[in-house]
């Protein structure tokens, strides 16, 4: 992404460049083991057109890295390789399969005089390792998600099967990758969860087991409202990326038929059906088609021990989702989406409107929000809950925060300094800007607040805290 | 202490004119010098307060010097950010330009001719670990991996600028014609590594010189430099150990011995009278504590080349045996060429270690002549007796201060380049808790001096310890709290040390540098 700096006058215009992926590719140090085979360890790389010897040569240079590094910890090799104009991530989430992305350092552009070309400066102090580390594993969580593992697919297809499924899932995800607004929240990939009250909460998770009595194909459910988690019947890490699909991909590209005009094309379903607003996200948009077919995508889950295949029903109506996941060897049916549709769908149509009502009812309780002097992030290890007031929104996959960027990488850095120690920690900053910044760690969870108050002092910045943490977290935090 | 390893790949050399001027002129050094030194004295005078504040002006802050600066002190990163990509115009010797302002001939050095047959094949790009100790280990023993640090030296032209893996970092710092290499588990900074190394590369500068570390290796390309450096692995491994525990090093600025300002000033007066043509610096040090330093007129002294002469006496006991008589480079002066250096302690059992840097190699007896007569005038005029007192008590309690919960602190005057400290506390008197603290104060320096995201003051409280840093436009402050310490105390405290560090200024200080 480019940006044109409003401080240089027309015509000698310093332009800013923003982190950007150069590289991203995978490989495989058994496959081409002779000299002369160095390409077939290659499985994927992007950009494709990258000519051959460059491949091969950037590919030998994260070898060799890793080599390197394996003399002083065999178990640990490097996991980034920081240059002047990028940085390399490195990791290998199957044994010998080593994904490697390249990003460009962010950079300015100060153009000369006189048809000189234009100086170029690195900024290298700007990308977080922690961060880009953590976009590499969630791109093969995402792949895994959808195509299970290096390994699997080796088995049952050899080298072929695997850079096919590489390239067609690589291809398209690489270009939702937005490097440039990566933040902290990457480094936690937690779950948003609906706030709900004890009774609403049981209505949901009865309603979950009645669905799954009535259709027993059903393996797994999950429950959502507003994007935000209710329910999960998956293991924690399969719904943290089932999650992180669901917000940033599926529901972005299906906006509510709800809010749409009575003629927009994004209501096919409801015009026909107005017993409820049920409607399937995946699969077929319209039951009613006798063209439809039954096909929904799969998802590998389990895939350190049992190793299931599922398919992935996301139904929804109004505000609430729900996930329904049924094993792979089972063929879908007209009948079943039928059945489905028929039962859930007036069912979550009462529901959604219920808990849009409780939630309503209780927001009028805590009062009328105001703007309130601090924004903070909230984060816990143990449920991988999350809650920020800094992110505005997700779209697609860009996160939009509402604080300036080096706020943004202060954050990245306290959160660096809690992981030096496995201890509780309180840290309190103030930056050049006289924002205040701190971050607690305790037990398990962490917060971060950023504080609008540029004249308090540390003693003023502490009873802030101490009152937030009263209101909003029950006082789970303890240190002084 | 563990070991330390280092290896020399020689790679490529940067290439040198062919008639570089050996003849080494002193860089021009009289810098206006940017802090309180320019203003009017009796404004500085004026504006010390008793009760100084953090927002007070750079150059009044306590222990800022009343006249000029005796050093040239960098901010913390100038070295990283300035000459990193420099290196060639540092080989250009200066020549030429304004004769007047030739105060002084820096002795050539002779160029280290082939008077050896090379007798190891070095092959290129291969990382030849082991070497620069009586032992050499073997690279794949688990003895040689678990070294807390490993420290490399190699040239070539990468740009690579560190490796990071889980537990441990490899740092690469580019000094054509070396690239030295870090490797270390200590979870210090990639910023922190590197100065370690640069510290390091001038420590190799000051064996050599840069000129003829570059004309070794525009002989003969891999060129092994293990044999030019053979026997000063004691040096490199002082200087790590330096780099662990002396927080001068990290701050980029010196301590002093506490000492009465009258007898502080007699012994510079004396060091002052003691003086020859061809005398430079004259230093007394205490240990590793500043008593006193004067310097030719428009001769200063970096701070970098000040721990190197510390590091040099302080490595090696042989100074204890007599008058020693060394050529050394001093990097950040001139990287061409030597100073001789006139080396000796007082008395033989005693801390107290006078150097006297010359430019003249034949001046041997001339300085030894000049130590007698400071001798002389030190005893005659009872100075040397209050000297010997205050050796007594090189440090002090940090109850001195008398604030509670406040284990210890490090306050560095920015004007002056010079920092105190109290003595390390009972919690961290063992090695690995005093490495610890130091690694603490980094962790702090490093966030607070942060290229891109500095910040104004940091706060951290944990299990063992609170910390507060500071760093204003006058000086940075770093202190260790115990955890009962409360945050209340930690900002009451600032004002409080502020005003005893006044009080005790002229005791802990040199306010009245001096020159010949």
């Amino acid at each position: 992404m480019l940006m044109i700096s409003p401080r240089m006058a027309a015509g000698m215009q310093e332009k800013q460049y923003t982190p950007s992926l150069l590289n991203f590719f995978i490989y495989n140090p058994k496959f081409g083991p002779r000299e002369g085979e160095e390409e077939k360890k290659i499985l994927f790389y992007h950009p494709s057109e990258v000519e051959k010897n460059e491949k091969i040569r950037n590919v030998g240079l994260c070898e060799a890295i890793v080599q390197f590094t394996r003399t002083f910890c065999p178990s640990k090799p490097a996991k980034s390789l920081h240059t002047q104009k990028n940085r390399q991530f490195f990791f290998e989430p199957e044994d010998n399969f080593w994904i490697v992305m390249v990003v460009r350092n962010p950079m300015v552009e100060k153009p000369n005089k006189e048809g000189k070309p234009p100086t170029i400066e690195y900024q290298e102090e700007e990308i977080l390792d922690t961060v880009y580390g953590a976009v590499l594993q969630q791109c093969y969580s995402m792949y895994k998600l959808f195509n299970g593992t290096f390994g699997r697919a080796m088995e049952a297809g050899g080298v072929e099967l695997l850079t096919q499924k590489l390239e067609k899932f690589f291809y398209r995800y690489l270009q939702t990758l937005h490097l440039h607004s990566c933040d902290l929240l990457d480094v936690f990939a937690g779950i948003s969860f609906f706030p709900l009250d004890k009774m609403t909460y049981l209505k949901i998770q009865s309603f979950v087991n009645r669905v799954e009595e009535s259709l027993r194909l059903i393996k797994y459910t999950a429950f959502l409202y507003n994007d935000q988690l209710i329910w999960s019947g998956l293991e924690q890490e399969d719904m943290r990326i089932l999650y992180k699909y669901l917000t940033t991909s599926l529901f972005p590209r299906h906006s509510e038929p709800e809010l749409a005009g009575r003629d927009s094309p994004l209501r096919p379903e409801v015009a026909g059906n107005l017993l409820h607003y049920g409607r399937f996200l995946t699969g077929p948009s319209n039951l009613k088609d006798p063209e439809a077919k039954f096909r929904f995508p799969r998802i590998f889950v389990n895939t350190g021990d049992s190793y299931e295949e599922l398919h992935l029903i996301v139904y929804k109506a109004m505000s609430a989702a729900v996930c329904f996941m049924i094993s792979a060897s089972v063929e879908l049916s007209r009948e079943f989406c039928e059945q489905l549709d028929s039962l859930v769908g007036p069912q979550l149509t009462l529901l959604a409107s219920d808990i849009c009502e409780q939630y309503n009812i209780n927001r009028r309780i805590s009062g009328p929000e105001k703007e309130p002097q601090f924004k903070f992030i909230y984060f816990n290890h143990m449920n991988l809950a999350e809650k920020s007031t800094i992110h505005m929104r997700k779209t697609a996959s860009v996160s939009l925060t509402s604080v300036h960027p080096d706020l943004m990488k202060i954050l990245g850095d306290i959160n660096c300094d809690f992981a030096r120690v496995d201890e509780d920690e309180e840290i309190i900053v103030k930056a050049m800007t006289d924002y205040w910044v701190v971050g607690k760690k305790s037990d398990q969870r962490e917060l971060y607040v950023i504080l609008n108050q540029k004249n308090a002092n540390l003693i003023e910045v502490n009873e802030e805290v101490k009152r937030l943490c009263a209101t909003q977290f029950n006082n789970i935090f303890f240190l002084d | 202490m563990e070991g330390k390893l280092y290896a020399w790949i020689i790679e490529r050399c940067l290439p040198l004119k062919p008639d570089t001027v050996m003849e080494a002129d002193v860089h021009n050094n009289s810098v206006p010098l940017e802090n309180g030194s320019l203003a009017p004295v009796d404004r500085l005078r004026r504006d010390r307060s008793d009760s100084p504040t953090p927002g007070l002006v750079e150059g009044t802050e306590p222990g800022a010097g009343l006249d000029s600066a005796m050093f040239v002190h960098a901010q913390s990163f100038e070295d990283l950010t300035a000459d990193g990509e420099q290196e060639e115009e540092e080989v250009q010797v200066q020549e030429g330009g304004d004769g007047s302002e030739r105060g002084l001939e820096v002795e050539k050095p002779r160029a280290e001719g082939e008077e050896r047959e090379e007798t190891q094949g070095q092959q290129e790009e291969e990382v030849q670990p082991g070497g620069g100790r009586v032992k050499e280990e073997d690279i794949n023993s688990e003895g040689w991996r678990s070294h807390r640090k490993h420290v490399f030296v190699l040239s070539g032209k990468n740009i690579i600028r560190s490796i990071h893996a889980e537990g441990y970092k490899v740092v690469f710092l580019r000094k054509s014609p070396l690239v030295l290499v870090g490797v270390s588990r200590t979870r210090q900074s990639e910023r922190e590594l590197t100065r370690e190394l640069l510290y390091i590369y001038y420590q190799i500068i000051s064996l050599l010189t840069l000129t003829q570390l570059t004309h070794v290796f525009q002989l003969k390309q891999n060129y092994d430099l293990r044999r030019l450096l053979a026997g000063s692995e004691h040096l490199t491994d002082n200087l790590l150990r330096l780099l662990d525990r002396d927080p001068g090093l990290l701050l980029s600025a010196v301590t002093c011995l506490p000492l009465p300002s009258s007898t502080r000033d007699t012994i510079s007066s004396s060091l002052q009278a003691a003086k020859a043509k061809s005398l430079v610096f004259s230093i007394l040090l205490a240990g590793s504590r500043l008593v006193t330093l004067v310097r030719k007129k428009d001769q200063v002294l970096h701070h970098m080349d000040l721990h190197l002469l510390f590091n040099l006496v302080g490595s090696s006991s042989s100074f204890r045996e007599g008058e020693g008589w060394t050529p050394i480079c001093l990097p950040k002066f001139n990287t061409a060429g030597f100073f001789h250096a006139h080396i000796s302690y007082l008395e033989p059992a005693s801390e107290l270690c006078l150097i006297l840097v010359s430019t003249d190699r034949e001046d041997f007896f001339n300085l030894s002549d000049c130590k007698r007569r400071f001798l002389e005038r030190l005893r005659r005029r009872s100075a040397y007796q209050a000297l010997q007192e205050a050796l007594q008590a090189p440090s002090y309690p940090v109850a001195q201060v008398g604030i509670p919960e406040l284990r210890h602190f490090v306050y560095k005057s920015k004007s002056s380049g010079l920092y105190t400290s109290p003595e390390i506390p009972i919690p961290y008197q063992c090695e690995e808790e005093q490495e610890r603290l130091m690694r603490l104060y980094q962790y702090l320096h490093s966030r607070m001096h942060h290229p891109t995201r500095p910040l104004r003051s940091i706060y951290r409280c944990a299990d063992k310890e609170n910390l507060l840093a500071l760093v204003t436009s006058g000086f940075e402050l770093y202190l260790c709290f115990s955890p009962l310490g409360t945050k209340a105390l930690a900002v009451s405290t600032i004002n409080k040390l502020l005003k005893w560090i006044r009080k005790e200024e002229d005791r802990l200080f040199i306010l009245n540098p001096q020159t010949y």
